[in-house]
């Protein structure tokens, strides 16, 4: 078998070869036609950038679109006038491209000069000299104006509104199921006894959502202190684990119960992404847990986690902004936090002054987003100039 | 039949894991308590390698003292077994959510706000072709629509009565049908992954199918 | 004081890597490439606490001669057997513990992560019969729409009807697009007020006590 298929490649790469048309048999050729060279070379400081890195650009040699030319190779010199030896590859690329970026550029400050050489297997062809270019490093990159001018709009509405809780003024947030359930949950546990699960995501501290979900841990853990529940925190990161294991021991001493914190209750599992599952799915089979929590960043797991639960009669309430895993969640929990209503239950459920003034703070800012989409898609409408601006605006870098 | 035992091995321990799908067993357990002490095991190897000797020993060993600082501040996580200097932990703590936080606005507001509005502008392709089913002009304002009402549904600040009512209704329909379809594709992925562990147990192991 | 250095730290760290996101010169670069590090070199001491924890845990379990504890003893000399294998494995001479390593991770450790990746695909049963049985408008609106993509990506689906895979794709483009972006900007403001509340030391949860 593994015969005839060499036999049949051989077959095809020699059918292949034969039937080659005579222009691209370039060493049978007996008068190779001499090469264009590209043209209009140019070199500029590449913008935004940390320095010592041109970009330099030229025209396609016309000899590209009859399928002469193979790549281009780009050199640079301190001067016009260097010799050849003096002249340093620093790169190449493909036909089809009229761009190239020099990153090891020696020095900032200095002139260099490009040249790009059309090229084939058998010939090439210089261009002219580019200008001189030198390059630079940057302190502020432009493309990012968009993102600054945003965040430092979102930071003063945030700050306004914080400004405004902390003069008193009253600050209504609707009800969340999810969250007004969250006492129940507690007091069902300390009903029948059992103890309180709260898996804090599989995530590291470098995610925004595990952040969301220790806060929660913090609310969880005053309230499981109060009515003397047990509470069990497996964990998969080493700095998460460390953190929340903070979070509930201070959570103890601030209702007064630091007698009643189990050091052993919030603990580390593993590291392992199924490991991890089956060992919560294990505590969730002989622990018997009466509410279980799933908040904070999770993967496939999640539906292991929560159908595990559900199978057990748990109460389950689980919280993520990881859209892939939110159906998992509610088709199995009982109540599942949606993208920002993870973020919001710290707020929810402390009902402390500032951090409700945040979340009024997010609302406007929902506001500025609905003002920029209808307004960016009006006058998208006007003219394709003022589509292309808007485009533009948005463009992130 | 497989002769060689590694494979009977991973198969008896693929079939203790199975088991839990009937319910909590011994061999399950034994599986699950194997499965965390190897993973751990094998996580300290991988810090060893890859961060330990890389980014302590190894610039350590070169003499490059800067090293020294952030050993120290890590270090004192241990701190965590010094009753009176317990509070030092906060210090590594402090520093990680410094960096990441310090980072995660700009980048946030970036990917999540900014990308959002961007996709959901009008472009000139749309006019040019507006039934198209996929990028007509009529797709992008139904996109429109739908990115209004499921913002509209996240709006905190006041009771979803009258407009807001009718518009985070219509935002949790744009939810619920664009989680059924993550639901359905999701769906199909992971029985594929059923489906190669069961071609290894009968391949590989028992050699029913060949 | 044990709190306010923390909370300066933070704050400090929080506006200089913010501003570093907009400054691409050589320092910003060296600046956040050490970070980088040094956030490795940190974390790499906490790994130290999680084992003691897990260790702890069994110990204790062992010791009170809890439940099934006779487990606690695979998994502490799991664990011990594994880390030494892999560690001393890495000395010439005693390649054939690396050997070990190797065996151990590929027939027992990787076939358990498949196993338990595979059961997911039983899981997804029970969830969509889970769906089923919540009589809700939205859960119908779920279960509906996932049935549709489901057919939509298997040539049965075509088979059935002929337009299934193009509602399947329209249903992927328009209203599944609209309701990811929508969720997404909700996520990104939470996210960004999060990290503003961590800065300012607003929430300080993670201090314990709510930072008084």
């Amino acid at each position: 078998m593994r015969r005839m298929l060499t036999g049949l490649i051989l077959l095809g790469t020699a059918t292949v070869l034969l039937s080659a048309p005579p222009g691209t048999d370039r060493a049978a050729g007996p008068e190779p036609v001499p090469l264009n060279p590209p043209c209009g070379v140019q070199a500029f400081d590449k913008p935004n950038d940390a320095g010592q890195a041109i970009t330099i650009q030229w025209q396609a040699s016309p000899d590209e679109a009859s399928g002469l030319v193979e790549g281009y190779e780009v050199f640079r010199a301190e001067s016009p006038e260097a010799p050849e030896s003096l002249w340093v590859r620093v790169g190449y690329v493909p036909y089809g491209f009229t761009s190239y970026e020099d990153q090891d550029v020696p020095r900032n400050g200095v002139d260099y000069y490009y040249l790009v050489r059309s090229k084939n297997q058998t010939q090439s062809a210089a261009s002219g000299f580019s200008n001189p270019a030198r390059s630079s490093e940057q302190w502020f990159n432009t493309m990012r104006i968009n993102a600054l001018v945003g965040s430092i709009l979102f930071v003063i509405i945030v700050v306004y509104f914080i400004s405004m809780a902390k003069r008193g003024q009253h600050l209504f947030v609707r009800r969340i199921a999810g969250l007004t359930a969250v006492e129940e949950a507690v007091g069902r546990a300390t009903e029948m006894g059992r103890p309180i699960l709260y898996v804090p995501g599989l995530s590291s501290i470098t995610d925004v959502a595990t952040i969301a979900a220790l806060n929660i841990l913090g609310q969880v853990a005053k309230k499981t202190a109060e009515y003397d529940t047990p509470l069990l925190v497996p964990n998969r990161d080493p700095v998460v684990f460390t953190v929340a294991q903070e979070i509930v021991k201070e959570a103890y001493s601030e209702i007064g119960r630091p007698d009643a914190y189990n050091h052993d209750s919030v603990f580390y599992l593993t590291d392992s992404q199924m490991g991890y599952a089956s060992g919560v799915d294990g505590i969730m089979s002989r622990e018997k847990p009466a509410t279980n929590f799933f908040m904070g960043m999770f993967w496939a797991e999640s539906l292991i986690l929560a159908e595990t639960g559900a199978a057990t009669g748990a109460i389950q309430i689980a919280g993520t902004d990881a859209v892939h895993q939110l159906p998992f969640f509610i088709t199995a929990c009982d109540y599942t936090l949606i993208g920002e209503e993870l973020y919001a239950a710290s707020a929810y459920l402390s009902r402390e002054p500032m951090l409700l003034g945040t979340l009024k703070g997010q609302d406007w800012s929902k506001a500025v987003i609905y003002l920029l989409l209808l307004l960016g898609v009006g006058l998208s409408f006007l003219s394709p100039g003022i589509r292309e601006f808007i485009l533009n605006l948005l463009t992130v870098g | 039949m497989s002769t060689n035992i590694w494979v009977w091995i991973a198969a008896l321990l693929s079939l203790c894991i199975f088991s839990y799908l009937y319910k909590d067993n011994p061999a399950f357990r034994f599986a699950e308590h194997l499965f965390t002490g190897l993973s751990v095991g094998y996580l300290i190897v991988l810090y060893w390698n890859n961060y330990a000797l890389p980014y302590i020993i190894t610039p350590l060993a070169d003499k490059r003292w800067i090293t020294l600082i952030p050993m120290l501040i890590g270090m004192m996580y241990l701190f965590r077994f010094v009753p009176k200097l317990n509070h030092l932990i906060l210090i590594p703590i402090a520093i990680s959510l410094g960096f990441w936080n310090g980072m995660s606005i700009p980048l946030t507001i970036e990917a999540d706000v900014l990308k959002q509005v961007q996709g959901t502008m009008i472009n000139t392709s749309m006019l040019s072709n507006i039934w198209h089913p996929q990028n007509g002009l009529a797709v992008g304002l139904m996109v429109l629509v739908g990115v209004i009402s499921t913002i509209s549904y996240f709006y905190f600040s006041r009771e979803h009565k009258g407009v807001l009512r009718f518009s985070s209704n219509i935002g949790i329909w744009f939810v619920m049908i664009g989680f059924g379809a993550t639901f359905g594709y999701t769906v199909m992925a992971r029985v594929s992954l059923l489906i190669a562990r069961m071609q290894f147990l009968f391949t590989d192991w028992i050699h029913l199918i060949k | 004081m044990k709190r306010q250095i923390p909370l300066m730290l933070v704050l400090v760290l929080g506006i200089l890597f913010f501003v570093q996101f907009f400054v691409p010169s050589q320092l910003s670069m060296e600046i956040y490439q050490m970070a980088l590090q040094w956030s490795i070199v940190i974390g790499a001491f906490a790994i130290v606490l999680a084992i003691g924890s897990l260790v702890n845990h069994h110990t204790l379990k062992i010791k009170r001669r809890k439940e099934h504890f006779w487990n606690s003893y695979v998994t502490l000399f799991a664990l011990f057997a594994m880390a030494f294998l892999g560690i001393f494995g890495r000395i010439e001479s005693l390649s054939f513990m690396s050997a070990w390593f190797r065996k151990l991770f590929l027939y027992v450790q990787a076939p358990m992560d498949s196993a338990m990746f595979a059961i997911l695909a039983f899981y997804m049963a029970s969830a969509a019969y889970r769906a089923f049985r919540a009589r809700s408008k939205e859960a119908m609106l779920l279960l509906i729409s996932g049935f549709i993509i489901m057919l939509g990506v298997v040539p049965f689906g075509a088979y059935l009807w002929g337009r299934i895979p193009d509602i399947a794709e329209w249903i992927m483009m328009v209203p599944n697009m609209a309701a990811k972006r929508g969720i997404l900007f909700g996520v990104g403001l939470g996210m960004t007020a999060t990290s503003l509340k961590i800065i300012l030391g607003i929430e300080r949860n993670w201090l314990g006590g709510g930072g008084k």
